[in-house]
C-alpha cells in the first residue's frame, strides 16, 4: 500500500498536471501545426512513469487521453486512453530497471552492450519490415521501403553517436527499452483502431493502413502494420528525450521524486 | 515553563540530501508576533535555505539533514506534519504564477483553497477568505479570474491563500523580486499593513534593501550560510561594510555616502525619516 | 464480417436527439468539422480497399468499391461522428469546473481534482503560448510546409523551453501546495451545491442501468442486435 500512496506524493501531484499538459500540447503541434509524421505525445507519461512509478505514469496517460478529447475538438485519440496508460506503466518497470540510468564505460565495455543493443531492436524490427504486405507490386508506396531503412539507419546512428559522444552505454538501453515500448503500444493499439475506427485514424500514416490491405492484409493485421511502423519510431525518439531530460535536470531533485534515485542511481562518487 | 512566543531558529545547519556542504551552516533568529525581520545577503548565501527550514518544508518536503531547532510556540517542526506547520508558519515565494493553484475560476475560491483542504466547516472557510481579503484590502478582487491578475496583483492573491490557512509568521522569500516598481509598492504596503496589527511575525528575506529599511525593525545579514551582522534595521543597513558583503545598500545610505563624498553633510534625522 | 445497421444508427440517432433536445447544434460545427479528415479517411479506405470483399459494386482504375466496403465505411462514419457529437454535447453542455466541484462534493479525491482540473486550465494556455512560439519560429525562417526533416527542427525550441519551464515550476508548485495545507488528511470543504431533482436522479439511474442491461443482453445473447 505504501508503494501505491508514495507514488501520488505531493510532488507527483504537482507534476502531473505539467506531464498531462505536455503530452497534450507536444502531441497536438507535433502533428497538426508542424505535421509531422510522428506522435510525440508521450514525453510526460513516461516522465512521470520514470520518476514517480508504473501507476502513476499509467494514470498520467490515460488522464492525458481523456483530457485531449474533451479540451481539443475533433482527435481520435479518447478511445487510445488504455494503450498510454499501458506506456506509463511499462515506463515505470524501465526506470525500476534502471533503463535510463547513466552507464559510463569504454572500448569493449562500451561497446558490446551497444552492440548486442542494435542486435536486440534488428530482431524485434527484421519480422516487422519483412511483411510481405509491404513488398506487393500492386501497391507500393515507393518512399516506403527507403523510409524504412533510413529511419533504422538514423536510429542506430543515433544510438552509436549519442555512446560515443557520452562514453555511456545507456542509450543502448534506451533504444531497447522505447522500441520494446513501441511495439507493445501497437499490438494493444491495434483492436482498438480495428474495431473502433474501421482500421484508419485519420492521420497521414493512413497510408500505411491501404498500402497493407492493398497488399492483402485484413483490417486487423493493417491496423497493426501500420502501429508497427510509427509506435517503435515514435516511442524511440520519445525515449531518448526523457534520457535527455532527465540528463538534464538536477540530481538533487530527481532523487525527490519516490523512484528518482532508483531511475537515475545513485549520486556518483 | 512558559513558551515564547516566537519563530525560532537556534544553531541551524542544513544539507540538502546529494550535497556535501551545508548550504545554513549556524544560523540563529528570533521573530516575534507583530515584528518585521528582514534577511538579506549575496545570492547563495543560504537564504532561500532559511526560508525553507523556517517555513518546515525542509526537511519534510525538501529532503536533507537539519540540525539545530526550529520551533514555533515552542512546538519542533520537525515533529509536524506539513498541514500542521501550515497553519503556523506560511511561506510565499518569488513567482505569483506557480502559487497559484491554478485550479480556480474566482479569487475567492483560489484563497479558499487552504481552507477547504483544512476540511473547516463552510463558515469558518468564508470568513477566512473575507478576513484574508480584507487584511490586503483585495476584498474587490474576489470575482476575478486569478489567471488575469498582474504580477503584483497575483503576489497578492497568493499572500492572502496563505493568510487564509492562519499561520502566525510569515515566510517571504524575495515575493517582490518578479514584480515591476508598482507591484513591489503593492506588496510592500499589505505586508506593513499586515505588521501592523501586531498579530503576526514576518520573516523578509530580499536583496532590495529599500524595502527592508521601509518594514524592518531588524536585519539580518547571511553570508556563507552563517549570519555576518545582525541588529537594528537602520544601524545594519548603514553599514559602511555592507557593500562588502555583497549586499547593495539602501538607495537614501547610497546618497548619503555620495553627499558626503562630495562634502555635504545631512543630518541623520532626515534620513531615519526618509527611510520610514 | 459486416455488422449491422441497427447499432451505428440508433448510437448516432440518440446523439442527434440529444442535440436537439439541448440546442447547443451551433456549438457542434467546429467538432464535426474537426472530424473530417478521420470521416473522409474511413469512406475512402474502406469503400475502395477492403480486405477479401468480393461484392464489387463498382471499378476505379486500380481500385475497386465493395459494397462490403461501403457498408463499413458508412458504419464507421456514423459511429465516428456520433462520437464527436457526443463530446461536443458534453463540452458545450456541461461547465468543467462544475462538474469536477461536484463529483468531488460525491467523493472524488482532492488529488484527482487538482490534477484534472489544473491540467485542463494548463492546456489552453500553453497551446497559445506553443503557437506563439511557432509563429516566433516561423518569422525567423522555420518552413512549416516544407520537407519532414525540416519541420522537424522546429521541435528543438518549441519543446525544450516548454518541457524545462514547465519541470522548473514543480519544485515550487510542490511548496506552494504545502504551504496551502494540501496533504491535510480532511475532508474538502465543499463550497458548491448544484440543484438535482429526483428527475434527473431517475434519468441518470435509469441510463445508467440501461447500458449494464443492453450489455449483459447482447454479449449474454438475450438480445440479437441486428
Amino acid at each position: 500500500m505504501e508503494w501505491l500512496s508514495q507514488q501520488f506524493g505531493t510532488r507527483v501531484i504537482a507534476l502531473m498536471p505539467v506531464a498531462i499538459a505536455v503530452n497534450i500540447v507536444l502531441g497536438y503541434t507535433v502533428a497538426n501545426v508542424l505535421k509531422l509524421p510522428i506522435y510525440l505525445d508521450s514525453i510526460g507519461t513516461i516522465l512521470v512513469g520514470v520518476l514517480a512509478g508504473p501507476i502513476a505514469g499509467a494514470l498520467t496517460g490515460i488522464l492525458s487521453s481523456l483530457i485531449w478529447q474533451v479540451a481539443i475538438p475533433g482527435q481520435s485519440i479518447g478511445p487510445f486512453a488504455p494503450v498510454a496508460g499501458v506506456i506509463g506503466l511499462l515506463a515505470g518497470v524501465w526506470g525500476y530497471l534502471g533503463v535510463y540510468r547513466r552507464r559510463p564505460a569504454e572500448g569493449g565495455n562500451l561497446w558490446l552492450p551497444v552492440v548486442i543493443a542494435l542486435g536486440a531492436i534488428a530482431l524485434l524490427v527484421l519480422p516487422i519490415i519483412n511483411n510481405p504486405a509491404y513488398n506487393d507490386p500492386a501497391f507500393t508506396v515507393p518512399w516506403y521501403s527507403a523510409a524504412i531503412i533510413a529511419v533504422a539507419v538514423a536510429l542506430g546512428v543515433g544510438v552509436v553517436g549519442m555512446a560515443y559522444l557520452r562514453r555511456d552505454a545507456a542509450p543502448a538501453w534506451v533504444a531497447v527499452a522505447g522500441a520494446l515500448t513501441g511495439v507493445i503500444a501497437a499490438i494493444c493499439s491495434a483492436p482498438i483502431a480495428a474495431i473502433v475506427y474501421g482500421g484508419v485514424t485519420g492521420a497521414g500514416t493512413d497510408i500505411i493502413v491501404a498500402a497493407l490491405r492493398q497488399g492483402g492484409a485484413d483490417v486487423f493485421n493493417a491496423a497493426l502494420g501500420q502501429g508497427f511502423f510509427s509506435d517503435p519510431i515514435d516511442k524511440t525518439i520519445t525515449s531518448f528525450v526523457v534520457f535527455i531530460i532527465l540528463a538534464g535536470m538536477s540530481r538533487r531533485l530527481i532523487a525527490r521524486f519516490p523512484m528518482g534515485e532508483r531511475a537515475v542511481g545513485p549520486e556518483p562518487a | 515553563m512558559s513558551v515564547e512566543q516566537a519563530l525560532v531558529l537556534r544553531g541551524v545547519r542544513y544539507r540538502y540530501a546529494g550535497a556535501d556542504r551545508f548550504a545554513l551552516d549556524g544560523v540563529d533568529l528570533v521573530v516575534r508576533p507583530g515584528e518585521v525581520v528582514g534577511v538579506t545577503g549575496p545570492s547563495d548565501a543560504g537564504k532561500s535555505t532559511l526560508c525553507l527550514v523556517a517555513a518546515g518544508l525542509a526537511p519534510g518536503t525538501i529532503a536533507g539533514v537539519l540540525e539545530g531547532s526550529v520551533t514555533v510556540d515552542g512546538i519542533e517542526t520537525r515533529d509536524q506534519r506539513p498541514h500542521e506547520h501550515a497553519q503556523q508558519a506560511g511561506v510565499l515565494f518569488q513567482n505569483p504564477a506557480t502559487q497559484l493553484s491554478g485550479t480556480s475560476r474566482y479569487v475567492w475560491e483560489e484563497v479558499a483553497f487552504g481552507p477547504r483542504n483544512l476540511g473547516l466547516p463552510l463558515g469558518d472557510v468564508v470568513a477566512r477568505v473575507e478576513a484574508a481579503l480584507a487584511a490586503l484590502h483585495i476584498g474587490h478582487f474576489g470575482e476575478r479570474d486569478p489567471a488575469r491578475l498582474s504580477g503584483g496583483q497575483g503576489q497578492l492573491v497568493a499572500l492572502a491563500s496563505v493568510l487564509a490557512v492562519g499561520p502566525r509568521y510569515l515566510v517571504l522569500d524575495e515575493p517582490t523580486s518578479q514584480l515591476d516598481p508598482q507591484g513591489t509598492r503593492l506588496v510592500g504596503d499589505a505586508l506593513a499593513g499586515i505588521a501592523d496589527t501586531g498579530q503576526t511575525g514576518i520573516v523578509l528575506v530580499e536583496h532590495k534593501t529599500d524595502l527592508l529599511a521601509a518594514l524592518c525593525s531588524r536585519v539580518l545579514v547571511l553570508g556563507g550560510g552563517r549570519g555576518v551582522r545582525e541588529g537594528p534595521a537602520a544601524e545594519v543597513l548603514a553599514d559602511a561594510g555592507l557593500h562588502d558583503l555583497g549586499v547593495e545598500p539602501p538607495s537614501a545610505v547610497r546618497l548619503r555616502a555620495r553627499l558626503a563624498a562630495a562634502g555635504v553633510s545631512v543630518p541623520e534625522q532626515a534620513f531615519a525619516e526618509a527611510a520610514a | 464480417m459486416i455488422r449491422g445497421w441497427t447499432g451505428p444508427v440508433s448510437v448516432f440517432g440518440a446523439v442527434l436527439l440529444t442535440v436537439v433536445i439541448t440546442g447547443v447544434g451551433r456549438r457542434l460545427v467546429s467538432f464535426v468539422v474537426a472530424s473530417l479528415p478521420l470521416v473522409i479517411s474511413i469512406l475512402l479506405i474502406n469503400t475502395f480497399i477492403y480486405p477479401d470483399a468480393t461484392d464489387a459494386l463498382a471499378t476505379v482504375g486500380p481500385f475497386t468499391v465493395t459494397g462490403t466496403g461501403l457498408t463499413v465505411a458508412l458504419q464507421a462514419a456514423l459511429r465516428v461522428i456520433a462520437f464527436a457529437l457526443a463530446i461536443g454535447v458534453f463540452v458545450a453542455t456541461t461547465d468543467l469546473d462544475d462538474l469536477l466541484s461536484d463529483l468531488e462534493r460525491r467523493g472524488l479525491g482532492r488529488r484527482a481534482e487538482f490534477v484534472i482540473g489544473s491540467a485542463i486550465r494548463m492546456v489552453p494556455r500553453m497551446v497559445e503560448r506553443a503557437g506563439e512560439i511557432v509563429e516566433a519560429q516561423r518569422a525567423r525562417g522555420l518552413d512549416t510546409e516544407g520537407r519532414p526533416w525540416r519541420r522537424a527542427r522546429g521541435l528543438v525550441p518549441l519543446a525544450g523551453p516548454m518541457i524545462g519551464g514547465a519541470l522548473n515550476d514543480v519544485e515550487e508548485r510542490t511548496m506552494a501546495l504545502e504551504a496551502r495545507a494540501f496533504s491535510a488528511p480532511a475532508r474538502r470543504t465543499p463550497i458548491r451545491r448544484f440543484p438535482d431533482s429526483a428527475a434527473q436522479r431517475a434519468a441518470r439511474w435509469g441510463l445508467g442501468l440501461l447500458i449494464v442491461a443492453l450489455t449483459v443482453a447482447t454479449v449474454g445473447g438475450w438480445l440479437n442486435v441486428p
